[in-house]
């Protein structure tokens, strides 16, 4: 339920000669034509990536590059394209662009993530006058590179795929035919590419054409100084939400597993400044940046804050350059969070959605109500790919899978859920064994799998893999083996993740990040963390722990063991009278 | 002997009923109070009170439909029954883990919809098939009989079976059904390979499941239903509004319940079309506003537009897919509607930062609007409609309720007006036009999203809100024609009456378009026709004129969302088939702006849709009057308009009083027991042959 002040205030908020009217209908509108430009993308993209599991996002610009409205399918595009965008613009210079031009990138260090996201930007000219700039990125399967789904353990980014600089990519409206096929040419999976850069291109074009007809309508004098009222809007009331944290220094670390090269873990450190309504973050301690694929851009770690901010804010305060003003994030280029070139940055994302987890964690001592345990904790990126058994043909796949998401004071994490930022669809198993040589063997939910606590975390969930006939090349750049999520205000952790070899025969485990081929009738089991628990699992209600020990996610043993709740095994109903001697 | 059909549309605050004598056409309306209890009191005294109102005889009803939420309801409420899911080992958890999503994005507080089956009754028992339907693992029995043991003992009152790849081969679904009715004959059964035989396991189960959950509860409603009918001494045969705006009969009802999720929103899309299509309009946008919600449907060359994706009980989804996996997934065909948060009820306010806001949120029926009365305290959209002069306060519900416009002026003036520095009257109409241009955004979802030119649609305004804003969404989206319904209030329940018997097949089919036999998809069609023949046996054969509907749903390979294209009727050929292709283009050039033509065209699923038509209602010829509308006038008001900056003298015409063939000039307002009409200044209304208000620019 949004604030709402019916109170008379002195004077009127928008400033002066702005029809609180009229700044209402704008604002919706700009967000309408970035939902419209979604909606097109979406169901113009042919990968499945793209399609069903929605990892993509768009935006518009004003010629400043200053964010107006966004509209995302995945919040881990929030900070992303807010650099990408005015980077790309700096470095092609915007007066080399015309009309009906669209500029291409993914690099890393101009502002980008990691080679995936691929960004086309357009900008958008009226009378003949530049007025700003639509934007999408969407997460392109395979980019070439060392291994199918181009994540693997690289060691520099020249090894991750085709670094593509702000180039012109569309002429005239036209796809510019050299660009492209180079492009496929380093690509896996050309079919699937052409049809997602079709789809990028359809909604800019969509997106600039909306934005004429909004600009017919109101001129462009007047439509700017309502954005910049929209703009002053959001950082206001941003602002005022801020100004209601309690001030102080909230300070918390965490870990990840090895890197992939080299064993040893990486730290994190965090320190959130809150002073007036100031709020600053401060990240400059942590690990130097590896020769691994487990860096984070400055984007990406942008991203992350700016995402758990949304979550602390009001769910309808709008996203724009009004709420980007007043993220202060302080960092040290050359660290794990801020990865300098060449650093490979492929698992960029294990470490944003870890550093999600840890602003919550620092958060905790200072706003318990607003507050979550730490979740599945990883983004689990799973890709693997070779020659097609029948066909012959190259294919390459990527998924990532769900686990538990953290407990609050509130309420119990969701079972099987994606991780903060990161919000995309499964594939369906009959479409993946239909389309991919690969068979699906188990996607459950893991038994006690949940962190313990008055609020349990939700379950991880486990996804078995085989490859009938032939033996592809299967990566794993996921983590949280070593460093299960944790439970909050006595709560408990959640189990961590596991990647075994051979769950049912001669089971191994393997480390988090790998690349491997898969043999001949070898099953891999990939089993994602649960979510931690909040508040002490013993004064849980006995009756929500033995609706869990009847529904098989809590065994009875981890029941009495962990929440000290007996349930009959027989009837699994709960023990009242045993329960009340456990728990004494 | 006179006969009557009468149609029963059971919503939150009124169960609506609208009863059509068969040779005039002449029709009455009834409303009584909604039974939240047991819905089927409040039909039955419906039916009651429409026998009294026109002193008829139980046995002179020959037509019975009714749209009902019970289905709806029980998935909202959780009051649906005790379900037990037999799946494939190693996916049990295949309903709750879902699309593995969070509806909302930035929400730490929030859960999934209760699961349909508890993860104590999930049972996943060993076999297996491949995504080309070989089987790889023999059924196991053995473990089947053990689960279905402990169901039965469990108190399990419905089963629902979905195995992997079942869609393309039902062989071990149907050997699991066979052992249910054996060992457990008393169950509720729902198979997915019958429900919903398309492929993407979760979305199939899900169907699968919603029917098995409401199975109990719909039975023994129209179990209720026809006996009390019966006991009534009515024997007419009696239908249920599906969501895809077709009737089903009873026992359709209890075996496919889940094709009556969206049953009372469907009838009036379909009212829409066929008032407008009796105006010789196949474009139609309809749009039903009422007290807590608008709705927009589309309806293109006659018929509604449908979609497949659809959740019962989640929230709005927005076109970004938020909200996504906050309800039930059913796969079934649903009249295609965006619905937004404003209604009469919905609240206008200044958020934090300072903006205008109306809507999402409802003063509802309790407390209400401030003019009310009731408690209401928070100026909403109808007590700006009241300042602005749009609402008679002592003529409301035909004056059944005095409105306190002083109440309405100083909740909007001191809450809204002053906070922003504005005056009222310029307030008031802001207020309008941001709740305006909310709905004007759904329009545009639904159709210039969709790729039409909403320039190119007739606008159908009804349900009790509907007929105020109607104009001015034309007016600004440049709809040329506006349509008023008379008795706009109960447009829907009308709406029941003109519809017709719809069943519905699909099988998925996924070959390239170009490689496809037209022999064996005709033989598969062949095939639908003959299970819809069956059907539609049973049916008054002297009634029904059959026809048959064949869709492809088509995609380039590789995409994962298809497009509809039609079939003409007769033998397929392979020219049919690259007709087919052509259309396709055509579709996705109007739904994305480009064609593909280096890719190939994949066929995914055959969709078939049998439709037994029912005799069309005589419809009462309107009183013609002389053209001038002046015995209608009832008096003038000061409205206000925007853009004119002073209020202006409108003429108020008592719609009861309208004949055929009158011409009203704008600005006017036309008033009646349950709606107001707008015409704005520039604008003027005819009433057509039917007592219609048709609104277009003077």
């Amino acid at each position: 339920m949004p604030s709402q002040i019916n109170s008379p205030a002195k004077q009127p908020f928008l400033g002066d000669g702005l029809d609180p009217v009229r700044f209402e209908v704008i604002r919706n509108a700009l967000v309408a034509i970035t939902e419209e430009m979604s909606a097109t993308l979406r169901r113009a993209a042919y990968s499945t990536n793209i399609k069903t599991r929605g990892d993509f996002s768009c935006a518009f610009f004003d010629r400043q590059c200053r964010a107006v409205a966004q509209a995302f399918a995945q919040p881990s595009h929030l900070g992303s394209l807010a650099h990408i965008v005015p980077r790309s613009i700096e470095k092609y210079g915007a007066d080399n662009l015309r009309d009906g031009d669209s500029l291409l990138t993914n690099d890393p260090f101009t502002g980008g993530v990691h080679l995936n996201d691929i960004t086309l930007i357009t900008p958008l000219y009226y009378q003949q006058e530049l007025f700003g700039f639509m934007a999408n990125i969407a997460h392109h399967v395979d980019v070439g590179g060392g291994a199918p789904g181009s994540i693997g353990i690289s060691t520099e980014i020249y090894q991750e795929g085709l670094i593509i600089p702000p180039i012109l990519f569309v002429r005239d409206g036209v796809i510019e035919d050299n660009v492209f096929n180079l492009i496929r040419s380093n690509f896996r999976g050309v079919h699937e590419i052409s049809g997602d850069f079709r789809a990028q291109t359809a909604a800019n074009r969509l997106g600039a054409r909306r934005m004429q007809e909004l600009l017919g309508k109101y001129g462009a004098q007047e439509l700017r100084s309502y954005m910049d009222a929209l703009l002053d809007y959001t950082e206001r009331r941003a602002a005022q939400e801020f100004s209601q944290f309690p001030d102080g220094s909230y300070s918390a670390e965490s870990w990840m597993d090895g890197d992939g090269v080299t064993d040893e873990p990486i730290r994190f450190t965090m320190t959130v400044h809150i002073d007036q309504g100031k709020l600053a973050v401060d990240l400059s301690e942590c690990d130097p940046q590896r020769g691994s694929p487990t860096n984070a851009t400055f984007s990406q770690t942008y991203s992350a804050i700016v995402y758990v901010l949304k979550c602390l804010l009001s769910p309808d305060l709008p996203v724009n350059d009004g709420l980007y003003r007043l993220v202060d994030i302080r960092t040290r280029p050359g660290t794990i969070v801020h990865a300098q070139h060449p650093a490979a940055v492929a698992a960029g994302w294990e470490v944003a959605v870890n550093l999600c987890d840890l602003m919550f964690k620092a958060l905790a001592p200072a706003m318990p109500e607003r507050v979550v345990a730490c979740g599945k904790g990883i983004m689990c990126n799973l890709a693997f790919g070779g020659s097609h058994p029948e066909t012959g043909e190259y294919f390459t796949y990527y998924e990532t899978i769900a686990g538990g998401y953290g407990a609050t004071i509130r309420n119990d994490g969701m079972d099987a859920v994606q991780a903060h930022f990161q919000n995309t669809e499964n594939a369906p198993v009959e479409e993946t064994e239909y389309h991919y040589p690969v068979r699906i063997l188990r996607y459950e939910m893991i038994d006690d799998s949940e962190g313990a606590g008055e609020h349990r975390g939700g379950m991880g969930v486990r996804r078995d893999y085989t490859f009938p006939g032939h033996q592809p090349s299967f990566s794993i750049l996921s983590d949280r083996a070593d460093f299960p999520p944790w439970g909050l205000f006595g709560g408990g952790e959640a189990r961590p993740a596991k990647y075994i070899l051979n769950p049912d025969g001669e089971a191994r485990e393997l480390p988090s990040k790998i690349t491997f081929t898969v043999k001949k009738d070898e099953v891999l089991s990939v089993q994602t963390p649960g979510g931690g628990g909040c508040g002490d699992p013993t004064t849980r209600k006995p009756e929500q722990v033995a609706a869990d020990v009847a529904e098989g996610r809590i065994s009875l043993q981890r029941a009495q063991d962990v929440y000290r709740v007996a349930v009959d095994p027989d009837t699994l109903e709960l023990d009242a009278a045993a329960t009340a001697r456990l728990r004494g | 002997m006179t006969t009557f059909r009468l149609g029963i549309d059971i919503g939150g605050t009124f169960t609506d009923g609208a009863l059509v004598d068969e040779a005039t056409g002449e029709l009455s309306i009834i409303k009584v109070p909604t039974t939240p209890g047991n819905p089927a009191d409040g039909f039955m005294e419906a039916v009651g009170r429409a026998q009294r109102d026109a002193s008829i005889d139980p046995s002179s009803f020959s037509l019975l439909v009714h749209a009902t939420t019970i289905a709806t309801n029980a998935l909202i409420t959780g009051t649906f029954g005790r379900v037990g899911l037999i799946t494939t080992e190693g996916f049990r958890d295949v309903l709750e883990i879902g699309y593995q999503i969070r509806p909302r994005l930035y929400d730490i507080f929030q859960s999934k919809p209760t699961p349909l089956v508890s993860r104590r009754w999930s049972y996943g028992i060993p076999e297996r098939l491949d995504a080309r339907g070989q089987v790889l693992k023999p059924l196991d029995e053995h473990a089947l009989r053990i689960a279905l043991g402990e169901m039965k003992a469990g108190g399990i009152e419905a089963v629902v079976i979905c195995f992997l790849h079942s869609y393309i081969n039902p062989v071990h679904e149907q050997r699991a059904a066979e052992i249910v009715r054996e060992v457990f004959p008393d169950a509720y059964l729902s198979v997915s390979s019958e429900v919903c035989p398309e492929f993407r396991e979760f979305p199939r189960a899900s169907t699968a499941a919603v029917n098995a959950a409401v199975m109990p509860i719909v039975s023994r409603y129209v179990d209720d239903l026809q006996s009390r009918l019966t006991r009534l001494g009515s024997h007419a045969p009696f239908y249920i509004m599906q969501s895809n705006g077709g009737v089903m009969n009873a026992d359709a009802a209890r075996a496919k319940p889940v094709y009556m999720v969206e049953s009372g929103p469907a009838a009036g899309v379909i009212a829409a079309g066929a008032l407008a299509q009796a105006q010789g309009h196949r474009n139609v946008i309809s749009f039903d506003m009422g007290g807590t919600t608008a709705k927009v449907g589309l309806v293109i060359d006659g018929q509604p537009t449908l979609s497949t994706e659809y959740e019962v009980g989640s929230q709005t989804i927005t076109p970004m897919g938020e909200g996504k996996g906050s309800g039930y997934p059913v796969r079934t065909q649903v009249i295609d509607l965006v619905e937004v948060g404003a209604g009469g009820g919905s609240l206008a306010w200044i958020d934090a930062g300072g903006s205008l806001r109306v809507g999402p949120s409802s003063a509802g029926a309790v407390p209400g609007p401030v003019c009310y009365g009731q408690g209401g305290a928070q100026p909403t959209l109808t007590d700006t409609n009241l300042v602005l002069g749009r609402l008679d306060p002592d003529f409301f519900l035909g004056g059944e309720l005095k409105l306190d416009a002083a109440a309405a002026r100083a909740a909007l003036q001191e809450q809204i007006a002053q906070p922003l520095g504005m005056e009222l009257l310029d307030c008031a109409d802001g207020v309008l036009e941001i709740a305006n241009a909310n709905m004007m955004a759904a329009m545009r979802l639904i159709s210039v999203q969709r790729g039409y030119d909403p320039r190119e649609f007739v606008l159908v305004a009804f349900g009790g809100a509907g007929p105020l804003h109607a104009n001015a969404l034309a007016d600004a989206l440049g709809l040329p024609t506006v349509l008023i319904p008379p008795a706009p209030g109960v447009a829907s329940a009308v709406g029941l009456l003109m519809t017709d018997i719809k069943h519905e097949f699909v099988a998925t089919r996924r070959e390239l378009l170009a490689e496809v036999s037209p022999q064996e998809l005709g033989a598969t069609f062949a095939d639908f026709e003959q299970r819809a023949s069956a059907l539609l046996a049973t049916e008054r054969k002297d009634w029904l004129s059959i026809s048959l509907v064949r869709h492809l749903e088509l995609r380039y390979r590789g995409q994962s969302h298809e497009l509809q294209v039609v079939l003409p009727a007769g033998d397929l050929t392979d020219a049919e088939l690259q007709r087919a292709h052509g259309q396709f283009e055509e579709a996705h050039k109007r739904a994305y702006g480009y064609i593909a033509p280096e890719d190939p065209v994949e066929l995914v699923n055959l969709r078939f849709t049998a439709i037994g038509k029912l005799p069309k209602l005589a419809r009462k010829e309107f009183e013609q009057g002389s053209g001038d509308p002046s015995q209608a006038v009832k008096g003038t008001r000061q409205l206000w308009f925007r853009g004119k900056g002073e209020e202006i003298e409108c003429v108020v015409y008592d719609r009861y009083r309208l004949r055929g063939g009158d011409t009203l000039q704008g600005p006017a307002l036309v008033e009646e027991m349950d709606s107001n009409t707008v015409i704005l200044p520039g604008y003027g209304a005819r009433v057509d042959e039917h007592g219609n208000l048709v609104i277009s620019r003077a």
